[in-house]
């Protein structure tokens, strides 16, 4: 994956023996093929967000908040929330980001994510309605990539679904078609936490959490998010490289396998569990 | 070292005041001597000069570096050496002066990501860099594990008159081609070489300690016994 103007270029050396690992069942980095690197979640840094998380897993690390305001609803659906995702590569976060609009590549991360929270439906959107077709609430969800170290879908995906479950926002009364704020603070309308898993093949073996070094070398791109009940509710494909039946149906069991250790992790963090 | 004095600086610190020579990374005003740089000053017969504790590599003209082919012309390849300089390899460097991209192929000599050992050719911070690959020792590398530390650290890798090198070599069974620009390539046998990584590592961290040799000839004792 290119986030930044060039791609990364790994050594034919390196290449080889990569190859020679993966034959093996091993990884370079000494990790078991289905192995995460270690994931780190703080929540509530942001003082004037509704909601902020800072993930790590490994070297990657991106920050999120959540920013909740008064809007008008898309006219195809007056009775729902809005909700949007918005992720910004910071140049600090590799030598190859450069500052600039966003590349492809960073605005699949966006899109990949807000899919993930959209179609687990984690925030009931009905419940951000205030006045139908007039006043709905608008939740902003910010990402920052602070470091570059491969993996990215997943840990913005974790920062996002940390800051939404752990943001609080003003509780709004709604009386004769007028909205007033109140002083209390209401969690968001939470239903579920999704989470993404996201493997990459290699020749013919699947990994999971792939470093950049294991990016640039990758044939195919898979990423999975399933909700708490083990559904499958979103899914993204990336590099030209394909898959087959059975590559799918391993990446599925893998992905709800990896989903469900990582949600008891990342509520555990959040003390949510 | 008798008659040495050392001490940590940051840029800005005054490190001594009185007639002394000019070594790197320092500047003075009006017989003030003042570090540029984050490290260890040191003052010996009559000099004073700063070893950074951090930094990238700035290439120097002769240098030994190991680069990554990252890129190619019709008349050059881009050679990553990290540096905040990318390095060129001429194409006339490599097939001769009459060289043609008509008649030769780049990628029969070198592709992209593979590794070489180079020498700085010329470099005087207004152009980038040009490395060649003439000479006994350069070209292609096609095995070994490659490590990156931090280029200040090199000195210390190398040791004196290259005695740390020859402990880690010993100790290892392994052979280090060491780049001034901090990529070091290791070749030998596999326990050699995760030896060898670790011992790389430590010196990585524990370069500024004074008793180094001896943290190095511990580690390499340890996997003799075992």
């Amino acid at each position: 994956m290119a986030i930044g103007k060039k791609p990364i270029v790994v050594e034919q050396i390196r290449k080889t023996r990569m190859a020679e690992f993966l034959s093996k069942g091993r990884r370079l980095s000494g990790r078991g093929l289905l192995d995460y690197r270690p994931i780190k979640i703080e929540t509530g840094l942001i003082e004037k967000a509704s909601g902020s998380a800072k993930v790590s897993i490994g070297n990657t690390q991106v920050i999120a908040g959540v920013k909740v305001e008064m809007g008008t609803p898309f006219p195809d659906t007056p009775d729902q929330g809005l909700l949007i995702v918005n992720t910004e590569v910071l140049p600090i976060s590799s030598r190859n980001a450069e500052p600039g609009p966003p590349s492809e590549d960073a605005i699949e991360l966006a899109r990949v994510v807000d899919r993930g929270i959209r179609e687990s439906k984690m925030i009931d959107l009905k419940k951000l309605c205030l006045l139908p077709g007039k006043k709905v609430l608008a939740v902003f969800i910010d990402v920052s990539v602070l470091d570059i170290d491969g993996n990215l879908f997943d840990t913005i995906s974790y920062a996002c679904t940390a800051a939404l479950a752990t943001a609080k926002i003003r509780k709004y009364d709604v009386a004769n078609e007028e909205v007033k704020a109140t002083e209390e603070m209401v969690p968001l309308p939470i239903r579920t936490t999704p989470i993404s898993v996201t493997m990459a093949r290699i020749e013919d073996v699947l990994i999971v959490d792939p470093d950049l070094e294991e990016e640039a070398l990758m044939d195919a791109r898979l990423t999975l998010a399933s909700d708490h009940d083990d559904n499958i509710c979103a899914g993204q494909k990336g590099c030209p490289g394909g898959f087959t039946v059975e590559q799918i149906m391993q990446a599925r069991d893998t992905a709800l396998v990896k989903g469900k250790e990582n949600r008891d992790l990342l509520k555990r963090e959040i003390g949510l569990a | 070292m008798p008659g040495v004095t050392r001490k940590y600086v940051v840029p800005g610190e005054l490190i001594v005041d009185g007639k002394y020579r000019l070594g790197a990374n320092v500047y003075a005003n009006q017989d003030k001597v003042y570090s540029t740089r984050v490290g260890l000053a040191e003052i010996s017969r009559g000099e004073v000069r700063v070893i950074p504790l951090s930094g990238v590599y700035i290439p120097r003209v002769d240098d030994f570096v190991i680069g990554k082919i990252t890129d190619y012309s019709a008349f050059a390849w881009e050679v990553d050496i990290a540096s905040c300089f990318l390095a060129f390899l001429p194409a006339q460097s490599v097939f001769g002066r009459d060289y043609s991209p008509a008649q030769d192929s780049m990628l029969d000599r070198f592709k992209v990501g593979d590794l070489i050992a180079a020498k700085i050719a010329a470099f005087d911070r207004t152009r980038d860099p040009l490395v060649s690959v003439s000479g006994p020792g350069l070209g292609l590398i096609n095995k070994g594990e490659i490590v990156k530390i931090m280029s200040t650290k090199v000195p210390r890798l190398i040791g004196k008159k290259g005695s740390m090198i020859k402990t880690v070599e010993a100790g290892t069974g392994c052979r280090l081609s060491i780049g001034q620009n901090g990529l070091i390539v290791v070749m030998g046998p596999p326990e050699g070489i995760a030896k060898a990584l670790e011992t790389i590592r430590l010196i990585e961290q524990e370069a500024h300690t004074a008793d180094l040799t001896q943290k190095v000839e511990a580690l390499l004792a340890e996997s003799g016994g075992a």
